[in-house]
């Protein structure tokens, strides 16, 4: 499913050049739940970066689905990413102003699909995560936890095959993390390959995690 | 080409100009205004030169003009048939014409003595007089007048009759026996055509005598020629041709679109600063929307058509509503404030009206100053934005 060999990145910061990520490699298996834990700066976000297609590793190979994404033109890797890919965000990352129905169907819009087919996929989405109800609310005016329902309905109207979460519970309390941790887990259930993104020990013990990657200063270790 | 737009990227684009709000409004009323500004400028621009081309072609190719210690004087009547006599000249044709000032208004009138039996010296002149019997007006001693002249008289309740003052201070009065509407309001607002006569008797002129003579030429090549014939014969005439009125009007109007150009200028310099400005920097949550949409597989394409759509859609609005605005300004309220800088000060204030002269390489011009502009200047740091990596911009 992801496959990830001899990864390296690198950012310039004014004349320096820091290493995010280095000789990283690593197998994921589909289906899997694997926990990539670490300090705040130790690479991770960067890596599900990198898996998502949304940045290049300096050097190193990526596949997804047996796609070198790391090759692949930006037009390419945002099909592919809108076709397989849902990305939960540590801080939601809904876009203000639109409502609920709206930011779930955001992903699919430059699908060109008929209006009331997305519709009906986010109708669908948001029941199984009970919102559908505020389906008209701008998102400005939900809780913290109905926003983070939103950001999930979102990252699963594409119907993805892979599940990339960064930080999910950071802006959560202990209930809206438990509520979240059973999402993931109903995900796992369905199939859905999970990489999620923490250092919040609520996931270190959990049954349906399959592996638990510990990154620091950019190395797995 | 319209299959192809995906419409619901144009309605996530048209519901981001409305979730910006009062700054899309503030961007829309400042991008009208110029472009109002600029239209308004140009209409008014193009109206003035419609208006002194046609004036222009009304004009006398050779006026005659005597001088007498540096003042004007009038002209012996004795000179028309030697003048007539020279090689290339079609017509010469005495005129009988000059100002009368009425008190009670404070304004003057501009009085031409017609004759039923003469020619008018000019064309205008000539359609004005068609549609009135000149022989009745010399038997009935009648005047005609322009509307500008009408109003101030009624004004002043003389409805029917107008009562001249001659320079002996006898009465002289004339019938009112018609009004003229003329397209050409500004030279026909304060005008009245009185029989010679009747001019001859206001002004206490000898019927010897014209005020100038007016000379057509078969050839308008030859003028210079008989011009120098004629002051040659006639050291006292100044000759004004043609070209000389034109070469002053259009210094008058060079003048005053000098005040346009300037307008102008300052318009467009107000554009692209609001261009600029808009182009410098997307602010942190268009940026921030920017990196959420490529994360959830927008390509740059999408963003740069949805950024296209919104910039068109501003740029478009404005051009329509700047330029409709500008045309009910300046046709139908007829250009208020800036009209009265370039018409400038009449006593009888004509009811000069601009002339409708929307030209298409105006309209193309206005479009291609604007709307394109605008949306370069949107799309470019839309494009730049999402050129970068996501994660960066959502950071």
């Amino acid at each position: 499913m992801i496959r990830l060999h001899h990864v390296y990145k690198r950012f310039a910061q004014g004349d320096e050049a820091i290493e995010a990520l280095s000789d990283v490699s690593l197998e994921i298996a589909q289906g899997e739940c694997v926990v990539l834990r670490g300090a705040s700066g130790s690479g991770k976000s960067t890596l599900l970066s990198l898996i998502a297609g949304l940045a290049q590793p300096s050097s190193g190979e990526i596949r997804v689905l047996d796609r070198e994404i790391s090759k692949l033109p930006e037009h390419l890797s945002a099909l592919f990413r809108r076709a397989h890919i849902g990305f939960i965000f540590q801080k939601f990352h809904l876009i203000p102003g639109l409502n609920v129905e709206e930011n779930v169907i955001a992903p699919l819009i430059p699908a060109n699909l008929p209006l009331h087919v997305l519709q009906e996929k986010a109708r669908a989405k948001m029941e199984a995560l009970c919102i559908a109800s505020k389906a008209k609310r701008d998102v400005r005016r939900l809780s913290g936890g109905e926003q983070q329902r939103v950001a999930i309905a979102r990252a699963l109207i594409n119907d993805p095959v892979l599940i990339l979460a960064d930080e999910p519970t950071a802006n959560l309390d202990a209930k809206l993390s438990t509520e979240l941790i059973e999402h993931l887990y109903m995900l796992k259930q369905s199939g859905v390959t999970l990489l999620i993104a923490t250092h919040d020990p609520l996931f270190f013990d959990l049954a349906f995690v399959d592996r638990i990657i510990e990154l620091k200063n950019g190395r797995i270790v | 080409m319209l299959a192809n737009v995906n419409v619901l990227l144009l309605d996530y684009a048209l519901g981001s100009l409305k979730r910006q709000g009062g700054k899309s409004v503030f961007i829309l009323i400042v991008l009208s205004l110029l472009i109002f500004l600029l239209a308004s400028v140009l209409m008014i621009a193009d109206a003035i030169k419609l208006e002194l081309n046609t004036t222009l072609k009304t004009l006398p190719q050779i006026t005659l003009q005597r001088f007498v210690a540096g003042k004007q004087t009038n002209v012996s009547l004795s000179r028309v048939d030697t003048i007539l006599a020279f090689n290339g000249v079609e017509r010469v044709m005495p005129r009988v014409w000059g100002y009368y000032y009425f008190k009670p208004a404070g304004v003057n009138f501009s009085i031409v003595g017609v004759d039923a039996y003469e020619e008018p010296y000019k064309k205008r002149l000539s359609e004005l007089t068609r549609t009135f019997d000149l022989l009745t007006l010399e038997k009935e001693g009648g005047m005609i007048v322009g509307e500008g002249v009408k109003n101030v008289l009624q004004e002043n309740y003389y409805s029917d009759f107008f009562n001249f003052i001659t320079p002996k201070g006898e009465r002289y009065p004339l019938k009112i026996a018609g009004v003229f509407h003329s397209d050409i309001a500004l030279e026909s607002n304060d005008l009245m055509l009185v029989p010679k006569q009747a001019a001859y008797a206001i002004f206490g002129m000898s019927p010897e005598e014209a005020t100038d003579i007016v000379v057509h030429v078969n050839n308008p090549v030859e003028i210079p020629t008989i011009v120098q014939k004629i002051t040659e014969r006639y050291p006292d005439l100044r000759a004004i041709t043609q070209d000389d009125l034109r070469i002053s009007y259009q210094n008058i109007f060079d003048y005053k679109s000098g005040f346009f150009l300037s307008l102008f200028i300052v318009c467009v310099f107000a554009f692209f600063i609001v261009i600029y400005d808009k182009a410098s920097a997307l602010s942190s949550e268009e940026r921030r929307e920017i990196g959420i949409l490529k994360a959830l597989g927008w390509r740059m394409s999408d963003i740069v058509h949805v950024k296209f759509y919104e910039s068109f859609v501003m740029a478009f609005s404005a051009f329509i509503t700047g330029f409709c605005a500008a045309l009910f300004f300046v046709y139908v309220l007829q250009a208020p404030l800036l009209r009265s800088v370039f018409i400038g000060y009449s006593e009888l204030k004509p009811p000069f009206r601009l002339p409708f002269s929307v030209d298409v390489k105006m309209i193309v011009l206005l479009f291609f100053l604007s709307v394109p502009v605008y949306i370069a200047a949107t799309l470019i740091p839309a494009w730049k934005a999402a050129c970068l990596d996501a994660d960066e911009v959502m950071r």
